[in-house]
């Protein structure tokens, strides 16, 4: 018997898919209906489909398009036109996945589609939406694979800062973790925030939510706005395969600048004059480097570059694959991912392996079910960059410091005081190792046209490993043991979290007359999460480099469990007239685990209207949609678990009784929800068949009944209350432009433009409290950078010291610096530090814009998105450590006299000349320890540095194989090749490394303001290769 | 029909919120946290950190008695700088440090005050009078220390900023609730006996505690030494109730961790430099300054690779590396600093200086017998051989006969045997720091003697109001003027 298909006529049916506009729907969906039997149009919306004899019908549909069907006749090509559906009805995903015409949204939803998304192939899907939504604050905090990066929308609305500012990911209608775990001592080592773990190979669209009314729906939860993520379904026809393969390399983008001339030593007891020791602590306080190679013929003739030196080229791979097919009963998706990365600080890796599976089975006409199961394994070497940086500055530069091991497997060292960065890397690890479960399944019954069921249920399950090792002391003679490395130690910390969410919704829609329509939504949903950490720490190891619990001394476990539940009940009410003026109304009553039973259950509403005037009334030609919108919303948020309660720990044993103490914060019974009250408006205006689009929405948000931990008066007995705390305001416009200047044949050009602003100010603090410290980062001679709250300065606020200035008669401000008044120059000639705390400045920027251009010129296609943020102002503690060890390049000002301009006391001229240097100066007078270590490095205004940057965050080069050659494989459906290069070209003030950066972890609110020792940024280049089957 | 489905749809949505009862009410407990910590689970927190908070002043105030000097030149230590002393009062808990939980003062007074609470409820006569023997030890320490501090309004979870009581106010309640101890002691059948391992400084046993409650109660009356109160009959009675021997010290010998001054000794054996003898202490036992030679040097601290005996100047910081056995440093072996070292709160040794101190104006014999008592105690507890002690205590610029005897020789000597302890300032500054050969540190800031701490930062960051002002750190404290 022969089979059917050699003897049957099979005809190859061509064509081309465009819309109204002619411009081509890539990858539409071709298919041959009623049969499994399919082809994607590639990017030109050319495609091929091989038919059986007959008048077959093609059923041609794509993502945004309406779908069209054909009958096949005599000839073999056809044009098919697909309408689209932005003029009809844009689709939405909002919340719980529901998919709402764009047009009747009365508040601003944006969305990035995969292909925005991925141009910069970023692993960490909160990366890759940098740049292309307004009104979104995104910073990666460092270049360490793997690292956390931070996403803020709106501004900081909560006070606590080690509250969760960042808004709630949602992935296919379920709630995914993004936390950033800080356990076992990762809040120095740029930990992964945890929406990381998805494949953003496996993103269709991310809708980006950004508050008010747009959560309302999800409540608690989404109060800092939500990341609604849907990922690629497959669907009926013939089974599409996609291989991606990344390759890059990477270095460090920004290094400090470093002075060159001075070598190790610092100022002689008795000689009074830079002397050089190779053995001192001091790694640049010495002689000129000539003055040293007379004295020691082994110095070399320039300093080390270590800050160079000691960071490597990193390199990553990426691997995806994803296999889509199906009928139109069944339709079924797997992916497999991989990547790996080494980081530009030596020892520090990630991999990343993600396997994907997902169905949707069409049971009935009336019943539809789906389900997902996404398995991640992550995890990686990780280093403390924060250590690293400043074990760096201490390192002599008349040393390599890469030279960091003898023979005998202990640190190499010049002397005793010191460490050797590269051995701290080297023997003091940290690995984590992440195992999760994401699984989802839902259900929708449709039973008649006018009402449906959806029920969906998800369950995200992780654990995360983290050992720390280091070994002890060998024993060895003339072993320079590491500090940090002590007796040796071993930790193991075991972290696993759930998070179950179940979601019902019942939609009712209904039209009265020919004018109006109605849409209801009802529901509850649930959320359900448990977190159990248990740590271990073995320290003293008995055999140095047996990493194992038995081989310690000592062995301390602590325990720590956290459970929190949250339900509500919601109501989305939609009212359409002549389906261009709709009124929605919210309501949602949330019901807490975390607040007292009298606290517990709170209610809130919202409301928006949408009035789509392009509908109602003629406009001219030119201009073919316009509408209005605007929207009020509250949104309550409750507290962390366990703050309604104080009560006792046991701490480490003595001998072998346990103390008892009582912890240090006092929990509150009477605690309140926090609430949100916001107003948004804007319009949505479209011009010359939409090739031009321009979307402007303002907001105003007031937060109220903070909840924060206070610091009150040690002499209660307690550190900390949790009370509510105060309110907080935003206020700003986001402004979005897209146009298509160039649209032909074989050129098109799409340009698109963010710009949001967003002002924050701190309106109240309660209990009568004027201020609340809220991080701090440490400064020599007590010139800490404090981020404190104070009513009337925005959040994030700067504060610390200046120098001393002359006002005469004129008042001082207790707060703020008068620029215009000159320095207070003491009887010595040199200015003294003022130890007021005053305002150094805003760490929230004035604006952020970014821009993507996209160029395809027939098979070849360019992106480039170059993105800027003005106007916040870092502490840079990098610095401040570089003043005070004489590494920083200004510091070759030390062999020069000067006069510093201001006044004395008295208020006449200062003329007094000062050396910079230490010891004796030329004039015979001793200047000590010199000018910067005296005054210079403890004045906290000389390290608040402008953080402005502009950017060229990417520029991508593409070519993908025409149709022609395509169909000549016959193998291939696709294939291209691009070329990308991140973080390219920056453009910035700030001194240090990159300013994006910063020194704490992605989940933490002093993330914005420090930027001192961090994983440098990077810059890479990166070649991707794509397939299609 | 579709208000059926409708009315179907809104009692489905409802009935699945309220599926189970107390769903809720899971953060209403901290499962991280007990609401019922056992009686001798505080005692432990609560004798443990008394002893700690003893150390960590101990830590500052040998700075300012010269026993000790840093490593760095112009060290605010050593120099007089208002450094911030926030950890005397509170220490937050830090997960990674291990024996720091319930640190500082106030934090060990509120663990005492639950304490007393819960053992009131149940008649733990015994643990009652530990915790009021405590709260006077502990308060005692801060006002001396700091003068006037929040008491009769602090300890308030309902008051956030309290205000501030006179020092002299406290100091009388603290002597009264040494009295209202000794009562406690003294009742019978206490519903639970104190655990003999709970109990950290004594053990458990109740004797002892009485002693000590009037040890203390001898070394308060002796701190009015400049005013009119000053009571040598009341001290004399309290001292005769109080100690008679080295076996009666208060003091604490097993540790969470090493003990502080061993791990002190120990950082500096890791080049990270701490605990380095001043040349003040050495000179004053190594001969140089009274021209005789004290054994009790050599179970302290070691000789340089210089086979001597030498100290860093306070303020000067030091000569060479600092790594390179160049001066005397707290030994690793030594009594102080070795491993499982006590940690002495209070001392026979010191009971004996006070009795010489209180009866020299009425009785110099019994005052003369009672100093030379006093060095031999201390040289005992530092297990100086008998041969040894009895050289010194022969030599005639020690035994210098009754007619020959003044009050220099006693505050001289008990420089020694409080060598670390910050009651040692407290006398210092009794005695207006008139030691032989003391003079202020190299680089001073002040212009003479410090006479007390500034307010902590916490303080006047939280409290800002009610922290009264302080013009200079050498402002005298009520019983100094």
């Amino acid at each position: 018997m022969v089979p059917f298909s050699l003897f049957s006529q099979n005809r190859q049916i061509t064509g081309r898919v465009t819309d109204e506009k002619n411009a081509p729907v890539s990858l539409a969906s071709v298919l041959v209906k009623g049969t499994n039997n399919g082809v994607s149009a590639d990017d030109n919306g050319r495609f091929s489909i091989s038919v059986p004899s007959g008048n077959p019908v093609l059923v041609i549909s794509a993502a945004g398009y309406g779908s069209s069907e054909i009958r096949i006749g005599v000839a073999n090509e056809y044009s098919v036109v697909l309408m689209n559906s932005s003029d009809l009805s844009e689709v939405i995903v909002t919340a719980f996945g529901i998919k709402k015409e764009k047009k009747a949204l009365g508040y601003t939803v944006q969305t990035v589609t995969a292909e925005d998304l991925n141009i910069n192939r970023q692993n960490n899907v909160v990366n890759a939406l940098q740049g292309k939504v307004a009104g979104v604050t995104i910073s990666s905090t460092g270049g360490a694979p793997g690292q956390g990066a931070r996403i803020l929308i709106r501004g900081i609305n909560s006070l606590d800062a080690g509250r969760n500012n960042q808004p709630l990911f949602i992935v296919d209608g379920v709630e995914i973790d993004n936390s950033t775990l800080e356990t076992g001592g990762g809040d120095t080592r740029g930990m992964t925030n945890r929406a990381a773990d998805i494949n953003p190979d496996d993103i269709e669209t991310i809708s980006v939510l950004r508050g008010g009314a747009a959560t309302a729906l999800y409540g608690i939860r989404a109060a800092n706005g939500a990341i609604i993520i849907t990922t690629k379904s497959a669907k009926a026809g013939k089974m599409q395969i996609s291989y991606t393969g990344t390759y890059g390399f990477e270095r460090v983008n920004k290094t400090p600048d470093v002075q060159s001339k001075f070598t190790q030593g610092f100022v002689g007891t008795v000689s009074r004059k830079p002397e050089y020791d190779p053995t001192s602590f001091w790694p640049s306080w010495g002689p000129t480097i000539a003055e040293a190679k007379a004295l020691d013929p082994t110095h070399p003739d320039a300093i080390y570059k270590n800050f160079e030196r000691g960071y490597r080229t990193g390199n990553q791979t990426r691997h995806s694959i994803s296999l889509m097919g199906g009928s139109e009963l069944l339709q079924m998706g797997a992916s497999f991912s991989y990547s790996n990365q080494d980081g530009v600080i030596p020892f520090s890796d990630y991999k990343s392996y993600n396997a994907r599976v997902n169905g949707n089975l069409n049971v009935s006409k009336k019943i539809k079910v789906g389900a997902t199961l996404n398995f991640i394994n992550s995890g990686g070497s990780r280093v403390n960059a924060d250590r690293y940086g400043e074990q760096l500055i201490y390192w002599a530069p008349r040393w390599d410091v890469m030279d960091y091991i003898k023979p005998d497997g202990t640190q190499k060292n010049y002397g005793v005081e010191n460490n050797n960065p590269v051995f701290t890397l080297a023997t003091n690890r940290f690995y984590d190792n992440v195992n999760r479960i994401i699984a989802s399944t839902n259900i929708n019954y449709a039973p008649t046209t006018w009402l449906n069921f959806t029920y969906r249920i998800g369950n995200d399950f992780y654990t995360d490993n983290r050992t720390r090792t280091a070994p002890g002391p060998k024993g060895l003679v003339g072993e320079l043991i590491l500090g940090d490395n002590g007796s040796g130690f071993i930790q193991e910390h075991n972290i696993k979290n759930r998070i179950i969410t179940s979601t019902f919704i019942a939609n009712l829609t209904n039209t009265f007359g020919k004018d109006f329509s109605v849409d209801l939504k009802l529901g509850h949903d649930l959320r359900d999460a448990k977190q159990r950490r248990v740590s271990t720490t073995g320290d003293t190891l008995v055999v140095p480099d047996l990493f194992l619990l038995q081989n310690a001394k000592r062995i301390l476990a602590t325990q720590y469990i956290e459970d929190y539940r949250n339900y509500g009940f919601f109501g989305d009410l939609t009212l359409g007239f002549k389906n261009y003026l709709f009124l929605n109304v919210t309501g949602r009553n949330d019901f807490t685990s975390t607040l007292s039973k009298e606290n517990r259950s709170y209610f809130y509403p919202s409301a928006s209207v949408s009035y789509v005037f392009s509908d109602m009334f003629a406009l001219p030609r030119w201009w073919n949609y316009g509408k209005l919108k605007i929207s009020y919303a509250k949104v309550g948020k409750d507290g962390n678990p366990y703050g309604t309660t104080t009560g006792f720990i046991s701490a480490a044993p003595i001998g072998n009784v346990l103390p008892f103490t009582y912890t240090d914060r006092l929990g509150n019974p009477s605690l309140r929800p926090e609430f949100t009250n916001s107003i948004e408006s804007g319009f949505e205006l479209r011009f010359l068949q939409n090739r031009l689009g321009l979307e402007v929405t303002g907001y105003m948000a007031k937060s109220k009944d903070l909840l924060l931990p206070v610091k009150i008066s040690n002499t209660t007995g307690f550190d900390e209350a949790y009370i509510n705390a105060g309110e907080i305001q935003n206020k700003g416009i986001e402004i979005s432009l897209t146009a298509v200047p160039v649209r032909s044949k074989d050129f098109t050009w799409d340009f698109n433009i963010n710009f949001s602003t967003n002002k924050n100010e701190v309106v109240k603090l309660n209990q009568g409290l004027t201020e609340i410290l809220t991080a701090t980062q440490f400064g020599y001679l007590t010139s800490n950078a404090n981020m404190k709250l104070i009513p009337g300065y925005e959040y994030g606020a700067l504060f610390g010291r200046t120098y001393r200035q002359y006002y005469g008669t004129k008042p001082e401000d207790p707060i703020r610096v008068d620029k215009d008044q000159p320095l207070l120059i003491g009887a010595n000639g040199f200015p003294s530090i003022d130890t007021k705390q005053k305002y150094l400045g805003s760490t929230q920027p004035d604006y952020i814009l970014s821009t993507l251009q996209t160029l395809r010129f027939k098979q070849f296609a360019v992106t480039v998105l170059v993105d800027t943020r003005q106007g916040q102002m870092k502490f840079n503690q990098f610095a401040n450590f570089m003043a005070a060890f004489g590494t920083a390049k200004f510091t070759e000002m030390r062999t020069e006299t000067i006069v510093f301009d201001g006044v004395l006391a008295n208020g006449s001229p200062n003329t007094k000349p000062v050396y910079l240097g230490q010891g004796k100066g030329p004039d015979g007078v001793d200047y000590g320890n010199g000018f910067y270590r005296n005054v210079y490095r403890g004045v906290t205004e000389n390290f608040i540095e402008d953080a402005s940057w502009i950017r060229l965050r990417s520029i991508s080069l593409s070519y993908s194989l025409p149709a022609a050659v395509l169909t000549h494989t016959k193998v291939f459906t696709g294939a291209s090749l691009s070329l990308t290069g991140n973080n390219l070209w920056l453009s910035t003030k700030y001194t240090g490394f990159d300013p994006e950066s910063s020194s704490f972890t992605a989940g933490n609110n002093g993330s914005e303001g420090y930027s001192g020792f961090s994983y440098p940024g990077v810059r890479s280049f990166l070649a991707t290769l794509n397939l299609q089957f | 029909m579709r208000i059926k489905y409708f009315s179907l749809v809104l009692i489905a949505t409802l009935l699945l919120g309220s599926c189970k009862k107390g769903y809720l009410d899971i953060n209403e407990v901290n499962p991280n946290q007990t609401q019922n910590p056992p009686l001798n689970g505080l005692l432990t927190v609560v004798t443990y950190q008394t002893g700690i908070n003893v150390f960590r002043a101990g830590n500052v105030t040998s700075y300012y008695m010269q026993y000790l000097a840093s490593p760095n030149t112009s060290s605010g230590s050593d120099i007089y700088d208002d450094l911030d002393r926030s950890s005397l009062w509170f220490t937050t808990d830090d997960p990674t440090v291990v024996g720091d939980e319930g640190s500082g003062i106030y934090n060990t007074i509120r663990d005492e005050r639950v304490m007393l609470y819960k053992a009131a409820a149940t008649n733990a006569f015994e643990h009652i009078g530990v915790a009021k023997v405590t709260e006077a030890m502990n308060m005692s320490l801060l006002i001396d220390l700091f003068g006037d501090i929040p008491y009769t309004k602090a300890l308030d979870s309902s008051n956030f900023a309290p205000e501030f009581d006179k020092a002299e106010d406290i100091f009388n309640s603290c002597l009264k609730l040494l009295d209202e101890a000794i009562i406690e002691f003294d009742r019978a059948n206490p519903g639970i006996k104190l655990d003999a391992n709970s109990d950290l400084i004594h053990n458990g046993n109740k004797t002892a505690w009485k002693k000590t409650a009037y040890a203390l109660k001898a070394r308060l009356l002796n701190r009015l030494s400049k005013t009119s109160n000053y009571n040598p009959t009341a001290i004399l009675d309290a001292l005769s109730k109080g100690y008679s021997s080295n076996a009666d010290d208060a003091q604490i010998t097993k540790f969470a961790n090493r003990s502080p001054w061993n791990q002190v000794a120990a950082n500096n054996a890791n080049l990270i430099l701490d605990g380095w003898m001043s040349e003040q202490s050495i000179q004053a036992m190594n001969g140089t300054t009274y021209g005789v030679f004290d054994p009790r040097i050599k179970y302290i601290t070691d000789t340089t690779r210089f086979g001597d005996y030498r100290g860093t100047v306070n303020g000067k910081g030091r000569s060479g590396t600092g790594t390179n056995k160049e001066e005397s440093y707290l030994s690793i072996n030594g009594f102080y600093s070795k491993i499982g070292a006590p940690l002495l709160l209070v001392t026979f040794a010191e009971m004996k200086f006070i009795e010489a101190e209180a009866s020299f104006a009425t009785d110099k014999p019994k005052s003369y017998a009672a100093y030379l008592a006093g060095i031999a105690a201390h040289m005992d507890k530092l297990g100086v051989t008998t041969i040894e002690k009895n050289v010194y205590l022969s030599n005639t610029m020690v035994a210098v006969g009754v007619a020959n005897f003044t009050k220099d020789h006693i505050f001289k000597e008990k420089y020694i045997a409080m060598f670390l302890h910050p009651e040692a300032w407290t006398d210092a500054r009794r005695y207006d720091y008139k030691y032989k050969d003391f003079t202020l540190p190299l680089g001073a800031i002040l212009p003479t003697f410090i006479r007390r701490m500034g307010y902590p930062s916490s303080e006047k960051d939280r409290n800002g109001k009610n922290v009264p002002a302080v013009t200079s750190l050498t402002e005298k404290l009520w019983w100094d003027k």
